[in-house]
């Protein structure tokens, strides 16, 4: 469980996290969605006490981060994928986070074959691959077996069999009771791992739903006809709020209104259909949609200061 | 609402409860943190091979009729490379703070243990001890060494039982550990490993040097009492006659050690990481 609080960040005179709240739950995996610079990294760095919020609270399972005994047990996070020493060997970067806890040299040769680094462990990490970086720092948030995790962004520079790993991986440990809360600016991504979802746009809070609601309450939804008599259908289904568009010949695109109302209106008049489709929209959409104000507001600040 | 979603905290997976954070394991953390880096057996190898190598380089080259003076002399030419190692070793210390904020691996270190000063004070004691043992051992080297070139010209002869003597050579390897100390504390202030290192041989090694020069006399009466100064007395054959005692020298360490970690401290839990 993460509480968010009325939290806010300010670096100087920007603000990075203005007045945000919501909660992470455990056992299901929530994902954090938003455009580059919404402010998710600071509200992960927050969680963990490396940035001390301007105002407000995140705590985890009811406690400040640095309150607890064992903070490596209650929460794992990778926040940027190399927060490591380059010279230093991937083996010896997690012996050295274990050795503060007393972890067992065996649970770092775990994590290591866990997150498939087993054939580089003894490599210097400046020599690593972003994706060899991510698997590392997975890691490290995996090192204390940990009942939440917080992840930033942490499909970046994965390959797909990673990214695919990943997946699996993070909707394993959720469904072990875990806290999992990852971050993402990809709407794909979230879409495929994410069961909740936290949406933020330049450091609000935007939506804090499922991620089913969340495209269904945002992405519009649009009923796709195909009828040799499109264009009396068209006619017949005309209303107020209804609106119609022809893409091709005998194709119909009818938003504001259902498959089963087409349908019906159809039957009654003995049109015939070759085909009747709801389009859901994508989180994609949903996602555009939600945040369009928040990135044209800022192209068009950078606009005015050019 | 699905089941998932309604799931709370007696699901709530439990974590394992035999691991803790703690003093012994930050200092452990530390320890192969330094050690496992290249960085670490260069820089050490270098002022190992300098605090020997320059001292006997120095005993071995004074003709016998200009080898003359008292221990003092001796022990001051045979430690000038011991003195200039103490460069090397501070420069250590603040890679050892520096670095990590370089590489960003603080994040990683801050995340294990949030309460920050441990980390701080596992890295200085931890540093602090490899320093004093391994400049201990060097400085007896050295001085047998030189001892040895000597031979039985004017600056050999010395034994550790004569007057002073052993006390200007555990002088040296406190001395040591003093400026290694107070390098890392100014690394965890700054932060910033060429600005960390540029103030250290500036400010502290430099600048007192230099400022003997000025030509205002309230000037000499201070610099004795410059960070980079206040250890010289401890190193000393015979200390009387200096501006500070040794009990002053030991108590002025002590002060800017205090500084130093009391400002480094609140800066490190004030500042983001």
């Amino acid at each position: 469980m993460i509480e968010i609080e009325h939290l806010t960040k300010r670096y100087g005179k920007k603000t990075a996290v203005d007045d945000l709240t919501f909660s992470v739950k455990p056992g299901v995996v929530t994902g954090f969605l938003g455009p580059n610079g919404a402010g998710k990294s600071t509200t992960m760095r927050a969680i963990v006490g490396l940035d001390a919020p301007t105002s407000g609270l995140a705590r985890v399972n009811g406690k400040h981060y640095s309150e607890f005994r064992s903070p490596l047990t209650e929460v794992g996070a990778l926040l940027e994928a190399k927060s490591v020493h380059a010279g230093r060997s991937a083996y010896n970067h997690l012996l050295a986070l274990a050795r503060t806890h007393g972890i067992p040299k065996r649970r770092v040769r775990e994590v290591i074959d866990l997150v498939g680094l087993h054939d580089v462990a003894g490599k210097r990490v400046g020599g690593f691959s972003l994706g060899m970086g991510q698997r590392l720092g997975i890691a490290v948030a995996l090192l204390g077996d940990p009942a939440v995790l917080i992840l930033d962004e942490p499909v970046n520079g994965l390959d797909p069999d990673g990214v695919k790993w990943i997946r699996l991986l993070l909707k394993g440990l959720a469904a072990e009771g875990r806290t999992v809360f990852l971050s993402s600016h990809l709407m794909s991504e979230l879409a495929q791992t994410a069961e909740h979802l936290v949406v933020i746009g330049q450091g609000r809070l935007l939506a804090d739903t499922t991620v089913e609601d969340f495209v269904s309450g945002n992405g519009e939804s649009r009923v796709r006809v195909v009828s040799p008599e499109a264009a009396q259908l068209a006619e017949l289904l005309a209303g107020p709020g209804v609106s119609i568009s022809s893409p091709e010949k005998g194709v119909l695109e009818v938003s504001g209104t259902e498959a089963a109302v087409v349908g019906q209106t159809a039957a009654a008049h003995g049109l015939v259909l070759h085909e009747l489709r709801t389009d859901r929209g994508s989180l994609e959409d949903a996602f555009m949609q939600l945040t369009a104000d928040a990135v044209e507001y800022r192209q068009s600040m950078e606009g005015a200061n050019r | 609402m699905t089941a998932a979603v309604m799931t709370d905290r007696p699901t709530a997976y439990t974590p394992p409860g035999d691991y803790k954070l703690s003093a012994a394991g930050l200092l452990r953390s530390e320890w192969t943190k330094l050690w496992s880096l290249r960085s670490t057996w260069i820089v050490l190898l270098c002022a190992v091979v300098f605090s020997a190598g320059l001292g006997a380089l120095i005993a071995g080259s004074i003709p016998d009729d200009q080898a003359v003076g008292g221990a003092e002399t001796a022990i001051g030419a045979s430690m000038s490379g011991v003195a200039l190692a103490s460069v090397f070793v501070a420069v250590l210390a603040i890679l050892t703070v520096t670095g990590e904020y370089s590489t960003g691996s603080i994040r990683s270190t801050m995340t294990a243990a949030p309460k920050r000063l441990g980390v701080l004070f596992a890295k200085a004691a931890v540093y602090g001890a490899v320093v004093g043992v391994l400049f201990t051992v060097m400085v007896f080297i050295t001085f047998f060494l030189t001892q040895a070139l000597f031979g039985d010209n004017g600056l050999g002869g010395l034994s550790l039982s004569d007057d002073g003597v052993l006390q200007a050579l555990l002088g040296y390897g406190a001395m040591i550990v003093y400026l290694a100390l107070l390098a890392l504390g100014i690394g965890a202030i700054l932060r910033n490993s060429a600005g960390s290192i540029g103030f250290y041989i500036g400010v502290i090694m430099i600048l007192p040097q230099l400022a003997t020069l000025l030509p205002w006399n309230w000037v000499s009466d201070v610099t004795p009492y410059a960070p980079g100064n206040v250890a010289n007395t401890i190193t000393l054959v015979d200390p009387s006659g200096q501006a500070l005692g040794v009990g002053e020298s030991w108590l002025w360490m002590g002060i800017w050690l205090v500084v130093t970690y009391g400002l480094a401290g609140l800066l490190l839990k004030r500042r983001d990481v």
